[in-house]
């Protein structure tokens, strides 16, 4: 009884420690470092592999990004008050939820189009990846990006 | 002469006389029969004397559960090697998920307009 008792002890730690091996040779610490610090351009360069060039690239392509990305913000939230604006039975709101639509879909465009180039810098298997990650994500922001960012994530 | 050493139940008796000339122990030879009766516990006591062996030490306690401890061996250290793997990879994959509205939240001017006053 006690041989068949150590044996399963044994067996037990040897368990325990193969998965605690096969944990940290799967784990990405460089990716959970990089989450842990809500750092999102080290997250970019540790899990899409890129090299100094190539991160030096994407960060040039971003800061040339940020004021188109400025102007989409205040238009958008300049079509959002004049929606709000309005009361519901008003003829009015109706073309001005169009309005904020278009503006919305002109931004959604202009993402998609600056994530496609930050991708062309990757790597082809990597570049595919990122967009296969972050185009659903752009897509489908009325339905699942926004309502995380209300509750999670201040800006 | 020979068959003295033989001396068991069933066995050619060393009393019986003895002819030394090269037919007589040919012919002894050819008429001899051994016929040990039959032991009912042999099996039994062959099974004790394993399991004893079996418990007389760690390694030869192995010895004697080969295949069932050979093959916990491989299901627990399989299923552990398998688990490691799976968490590691959907702890990284929450990262990812994390990381990827993180770096939406700057890029996305329809997030930028939600957030900022």
């Amino acid at each position: 009884m006690k041989y068949l008792l150590g044996t399963l002890a044994v067996l037990v730690l040897a368990a325990a420690a193969t998965g605690v091996v096969c944990y940290r040779l799967s784990c990405d610490p460089a990716v959970h470092n990089a989450a842990a610090r809500g750092d999102a351009m080290a997250w970019l360069r540790a899990d899409f592999h890129l090299d100094d060039r190539q991160f030096a690239e994407i960060k040039r392509l971003h800061d040339a990004y940020a004021p188109s990305c400025e102007e989409h913000c205040r238009l958008i939230q300049e079509a959002t008050k004049a929606r709000e604006a309005l009361k519901a039975g008003d003829p009015a709101a109706a073309a001005a939820e169009r309005k904020l639509q278009e503006r919305r879909l002109v931004c959604e465009n202009a993402i998609a189009a600056h994530v496609r180039q930050v991708a062309a810098l990757m790597s082809p298997a990597d570049g595919r990846r990122y967009l296969a990650l972050v185009l659903p994500k752009i897509a489908d922001f009325d339905h699942r990006v926004a309502p995380d960012l209300h509750l999670n994530h201040p800006h | 002469m020979i068959l003295r050493d033989f001396a068991a139940p069933g066995v050619l008796s060393p009393a019986m006389p003895m002819n030394n000339s090269p037919d007589s122990l040919a012919e002894s030879l050819r008429s001899w029969r051994v016929t040990p009766p039959a032991d009912p516990g042999f099996r039994h006591r062959v099974w004790q004397r394993i399991g004893r062996q079996a418990r007389a030490s760690w390694p030869a306690y192995l010895r004697a559960h080969p295949a069932a401890w050979s093959l916990a061996a491989v299901v627990a250290l399989s299923a552990a090697a398998s688990t490691g793997t799976a968490l590691a990879r959907a702890r990284t994959q929450a990262d990812r998920e994390a990381m990827v509205v993180t770096y939406l939240v700057v890029l996305d001017p329809r997030v930028q307009s939600l957030l900022k006053p």
